[in-house]
């Protein structure tokens, strides 16, 4: 028993080392696409046709294929036409464009959905268009959309996994190495209670998000 | 401009008209407002009322026309150029001279009361935030709703938050305020505090056009009462002059409807 226990934590720490990249990754996926999505969404409802056609074009074709082809795409396909990538780079790249891609959609039809009774409340106190946005819009679109959010941020947790496609190690990876080493299915066990400490992290983490916003309603 | 004059115009429109489609809303109206005079434009509904009003803050575009703001040309379009001659950033400039209140409040859901009333002040304006904070204290206290001040506007009635959106308003110290029908949204108790609030603001000799239903209120806070009918103003007259022997059959009618729905 003790022995076991004793693997179960040398497993743990090994699982846990390669969920340092995850977590990374994770990071900088979520650091620039929630941004970005923001951005694009307010762009994609602009005035400017060219631009909302262009945004269309992007969020069909990032939405509409596998997250996995865009990563073979960006870090195989690239090197061919001389664009060599690190891995990380490559990964963290590919997540952000997709992931933008979704979130561009959640904030535009979260933007879409505020009343136009609030625009032309902010127009009578002769805000302009950014003010407008900062103040008035956006702070009630973020609200709105955390639900939504809290989605894509879970499943980002889960998609980080398909890195290692390019070579690179994370957390699953690690299991699957001691796996191979072991022929045991503790190593799987772990990973999933890491993978669902994550996720509970997040969820705990929107759900305060949320709490702190809902004192309006 | 001298703006202590009596006779200062503060909106002048003339020939504006206005079509959605081909639907015309505002045909050829021409319209002065002088300085503390108070205006209640009243109609069926479609007449126009409130384009009107939303053309003169700028929330609606006219079609053809003129409108001034206190001297300065604000919108100036002609029947061929369909194109404003004024940079939006010159109408903006204009505009802040006008407050205005919605028939659904619009209050700005995830500020509080005071935040509402403080917003434009700091952002627009770009006033020092303490002394916005005391500028707002001061006008919600004119409103009765200090005590609310940290209210969430979800929290507070209807009759309160159409207050608010009074207050707000005022908190950018306007020349005019613009009212679209600021009580038809309002459970029936709750009109006259609203209401006591556009009276008040009559008393200071506030510049005021207010688009309403409520004959009797117009009759009492109201300088001068214009009737509006399909786009056009129909009369414009005194309020017992208009009551008691309005020129217009059309304008009779719609008191008689009016006066019997009220009784009922």
């Amino acid at each position: 028993m003790e022995n076991y226990l004793q693997y179960v934590a040398d497993s743990a720490a090994f699982i846990l080392e390669g969920s340092v990249l995850t977590l990374q990754l994770y990071a900088v996926t979520i650091i620039f696409a929630i941004p970005l999505g923001i951005m694009l969404a307010l762009m994609k409802i602009s005035k400017y046709q060219s631009l909302r056609y262009l945004l269309t074009f992007y969020t069909w074709v990032f939405r509409g294929t596998p997250l996995l082809l865009q990563l073979f795409f960006t870090y195989y396909g690239l090197s061919i036409i001389g664009i060599n990538l690190q891995p990380f780079t490559a990964a963290a790249l590919t997540f952000v464009i997709n992931y933008s891609a979704y979130l561009t959609e959640i904030y535009r039809a979260g933007i879409e959905s505020i009343d136009k009774g609030q625009y032309e409340a902010a127009r009578a106190l002769n805000m302009d268009y950014f003010q407008t946005m900062r103040r008035i819009i956006l702070p009630q679109v973020v609200r709105r959309t955390i639900p939504p959010t809290c989605n894509e941020a879970i499943t980002l947790v889960k998609d980080t996994a398909l890195v290692v496609v390019i070579g690179m190690g994370d957390l699953l990876r690690s299991a699957k190495e001691l796996f191979s080493r072991d022929f045991a299915i503790t190593p799987f066990a772990i990973a999933a209670v890491i993978y669902l400490l994550m996720t509970t992290v997040i969820v705990y983490f929107f759900r305060k998000l949320e709490d702190k916003y809902s004192i309006y309603e | 401009m001298n703006n202590t004059d009596p006779d200062m115009k503060m909106i002048q429109a003339l020939n504006i008209t206005k079509s959605f489609g081909a639907h015309t809303v505002l045909d050829n109206v021409t319209l002065e407002v002088k300085k503390g005079e108070v205006i209640a434009i009243i109609g069926p509904s479609g007449s126009g009322k409130s384009t009107l009003l939303r053309c003169f803050n700028g929330l609606e575009e006219i079609d053809s026309g003129r409108i001034i703001i206190e001297g300065d040309i604000f919108s100036e379009k002609d029947e061929k150029h369909h194109k404003d001659k004024i940079s939006a950033r010159a109408k903006r400039e204009i505009a802040k001279k006008l407050g205005m209140v919605f028939q659904h409040f619009n209050l700005f859901p995830h500020m509080t009361v005071l935040g509402n009333v403080a917003e434009a002040p700091v952002t627009v304006l770009g006033q020092k935030k303490s002394d916005v904070i005391k500028n707002a204290l001061m006008i919600l206290d004119k409103v009765g709703l200090l005590d609310k001040k940290d209210a969430y506007p979800s929290k507070i009635s209807g009759g309160q938050k159409q207050r608010v959106a009074i207050a707000r308003a005022l908190g950018m110290n306007p020349d005019i305020m613009l009212f679209d029908e600021p009580t038809s949204a309002l459970d029936p108790e709750l009109i006259g505090e609203v209401q006591k609030v556009i009276s008040d603001l009559a008393k200071e000799k506030m510049t005021m056009l207010i688009v309403t239903h409520e004959m009797r209120f117009a009759g009492e806070v109201a300088d001068r009462i214009i009737f509006m009918d399909e786009g056009k103003i129909i009369e414009d007259a005194k309020p017992a002059d208009l009551f008691n022997n309005p020129e217009h059959p059309r304008i009779k009618t719609f008191i008689d409807k009016i006066s019997r729905r009220d009784a009922e």
